[in-house]
């Protein structure tokens, strides 16, 4: 069973600090939402509001309608996955997996049932009589998921838990949430600095920035219609090049604006220009909407020399150096360039996106 | 090779430093052990052997009359009793006590915690012998002179406890009671079903300490009882020097007797103490 999760205008002050401010979201039921943030931009703050470890300041939770905000934790129908794991170290993983049923008083034969299931789902039968020191950092991970898992919760929290993993563990526990995920259809909620795990795994990222939502979406929405200058520069790697350039002229929704060397570069704003009065916009192109041309080469708006050439074998990075700052430019992976190397850079106007001065989407 | 043969080679050797440090630490162990090993001994020579004069490092005559002396004439069997009632009762007590009282005050969040939590270290500053007298008074009062509660009561006054307990406490990551907190744990389930256990080594420390501590005991019981059959241990040895004279053999039979049960507890809790608290150290880790 899941349960949608609403956050109606909730803040979280301590002392004078601002954590979180007048916030408002909806996870539906059966999603796989990512609070996705830099660190202390206080998703952890705002998960932990949900679970009910952390006070609401203003403002209400519901968890499957039912106000929540002054419920305690335990009575919540969450569970939550720590990023430390938490699992009590004194205990086998048949007993952390059963504590919360323990602690309900529920008969041994039901919870070693239960825990049976759950360790079935989770390929843990082996290890039931280990306990966690003897356990490696993705068997823990799992164990922390049955602990979880086996409270037939509504709503599963998680707490950046693949971040104490090495970077092949995190792939392959990232595929295992994933299908947990589409056998469970329970709603998910996961915290994560890492924009690769939330695009590969959410169907909704929130992204947060100094404890306000700065953008809500599909990953895709996220990553080609970014709503700011935060989210165009959080989400995507390597990130977004932006480029302040001169406004000549603008025309409706189209803008022409100068780059040096005497090069002008026509882009479409999202929205009428009428209204637009900064002098200066920033580009933001992504590395793969910059294409490797000849300097001479017509199509080449800014030219300028490589620094560094990155080839990882299906994608060549190119760091190069113009009069506008350093831009990365994705290549394929045969792209044949040498450190020093002069260049000309092709800006696919299409996919260009343009800020002002506040760092909103023009 | 070279790296495979190296340690082997280094655990088998002993430099001379190491041998000066073996020798010290031998030499100290046997100037430390002497004294024991002379109870023991004198235990079991004969009265007038004790009192020759010239030093005599083994008995001239074996004898167990001491023991069977005082095991027969005395009541040492109802001494063992008391000892081990109020020791158990005090250790029991202090670390129950202790415990919650060091949880509220690591963990819970009440008007008036720090207040609370200065009066324990302040009475940590008081000694005990300084309030003997408040607390005779308090005893007598109460009706507990010449019994188990009034050799108890006093006894219970342990902040070091409180204090251990804390740091412990306080070194438990918080995820843990996050975590149990979500699986729907009261306090009272946090503190015994994750808090202790997560701390047995220290609480099985504190509990051999608390225990030896207690038998130890010797002021207090000596001014609350004052009938023989409510005395314990260490009162009792006093009793056999004040009723039979100086009889060095058979007081330290007397004395051999009263320590043997710590010492072995000691002994036997040895290994799992150092364990213990090694477990503890891996936790906080």
């Amino acid at each position: 069973m899941a349960s949608s999760v609403e956050l109606q205008n909730v803040s979280k002050r301590f002392g004078a600090v601002e954590v979180i401010s007048d916030l408002s979201l909806t996870v539906e039921e059966g999603s796989f939402c990512a609070l996705l943030g830099s660190s202390g931009c206080g998703k952890s703050t705002l998960l932990r509001m949900i679970a009910g470890l952390e006070g609401i300041t203003e403002g209400r939770a519901l968890i499957g309608g039912t106000d929540v905000t002054h419920t305690p934790p335990a009575k919540r129908k969450v569970a939550m996955v720590f990023q430390s794991y938490a699992l009590y170290p004194h205990l086998t993983v048949r007993d952390n997996i059963c504590f919360s049923m323990s602690l309900a008083g529920e008969r041994k034969a039901k919870q070693n049932e239960r825990a049976a299931q759950v360790a079935k789902m989770l390929q843990l039968e082996s290890l039931m009589e280990r306990r966690p020191a003897q356990l490696s950092g993705g068997q823990r991970q799992r164990v922390a998921i049955g602990r979880a898992l086996v409270r037939n919760p509504e709503v599963f929290l998680f707490d950046e838990p693949l971040s104490n993993l090495d970077a092949l563990l995190r792939v392959q526990m990232r595929l295992e949430l994933a299908k947990l995920h589409k056998e469970l259809k329970t709603t998910m909620i996961y915290v994560t600095h890492d924009q690769v795990e939330a695009m590969t795994l959410a169907d909704k990222i929130v992204v947060l920035d100094k404890g306000k939502v700065s953008q809500v979406g599909r990953p895709l929405e996220l990553y080609n219609a970014p709503a700011n200058r935060f989210v165009a520069s959080f989400i995507g790697s390597p990130a977004m090049n932006f480029i302040i350039a001169e406004v000549i002229s603008r025309k409706g929704k189209s803008i022409r604006l100068a780059l040096p060397e005497n090069g002008q570069l026509e882009l479409q704003a999202c929205n009428d220009s009428a209204g637009l009065q900064d002098a200066k916009l920033e580009i933001g192109i992504r590395p793969e909407h910059i294409h490797l041309v000849a300097p001479t080469d017509k199509r080449a708006a800014i030219n300028g020399s490589a620094t560094i050439v990155e080839q990882l074998g299906n994608t060549t990075y190119a760091y190069v150096e113009t009069a506008v700052g350093q831009l990365i430019v994705e290549g394929e992976g045969s792209t044949q360039l040498s450190a020093g190397q002069s260049v000309g850079l092709e800006i696919d106007a299409q996919h260009a996106h343009l800020f002002d001065a506040n760092g909103s989407v023009v | 090779m070279t790296t495979v043969n190296a340690p082997t080679s280094s655990t088998k050797s002993i430099g001379p430093t190491g041998k000066l440090l073996t020798a010290l630490i031998v030499a100290g162990a046997l100037f430390w052990l002497f004294p024991i090993y002379w109870a023991l001994v004198t235990s079991f020579k004969h009265e007038e052997e004790v009192v020759q004069t010239g030093i005599h490092l083994w008995p001239e005559h074996f004898t167990f009359d001491n023991y069977s002396f005082v095991l027969f004439n005395t009541k040492i069997g109802l001494w063992y009793m008391n000892s081990l009632i109020t020791s158990a009762a005090v250790t029991v007590i202090v670390l129950v006590m202790g415990a919650m009282a060091a949880y509220a005050i690591s963990q819970l969040s009440f008007p008036g915690r720090k207040i609370l939590w200065w009066m324990i270290l302040a009475s940590f500053m008081v000694p005990i012998p300084a309030l003997i007298i408040n607390h005779f008074v308090l005893m007598s009062q109460f009706g507990f002179i010449n019994t188990w509660e009034g050799v108890i009561l006093p006894q219970l006054i342990a902040p070091v406890t409180v204090m251990i307990y804390k740091q412990f406490f306080d070194a438990v990551p918080k995820d843990f009671r996050e975590a149990a907190i979500i699986d729907g744990a009261t306090e009272l389930q946090l503190l015994w079903r994750l808090y202790l256990p997560m701390n047995w080594g220290i609480t099985t420390a504190l509990a051999i300490i608390t225990f030896i501590g207690a038998w130890n005991q010797f002021l207090w019981p000596f001014l609350v009882t004052t009938t023989e059959p409510m005395f314990n241990v260490t009162v009792g040895i006093y009793q056999v020097t004040d009723a039979f004279g100086v009889k060095y053999a058979r007081w330290l039979a007397t004395a051999t007797l009263a320590a043997l049960p710590v010492a072995m507890l000691y002994l036997i809790f040895q290994r799992q103490v150092t364990q213990a608290i090694m477990l503890t150290a891996g936790i906080k880790g």
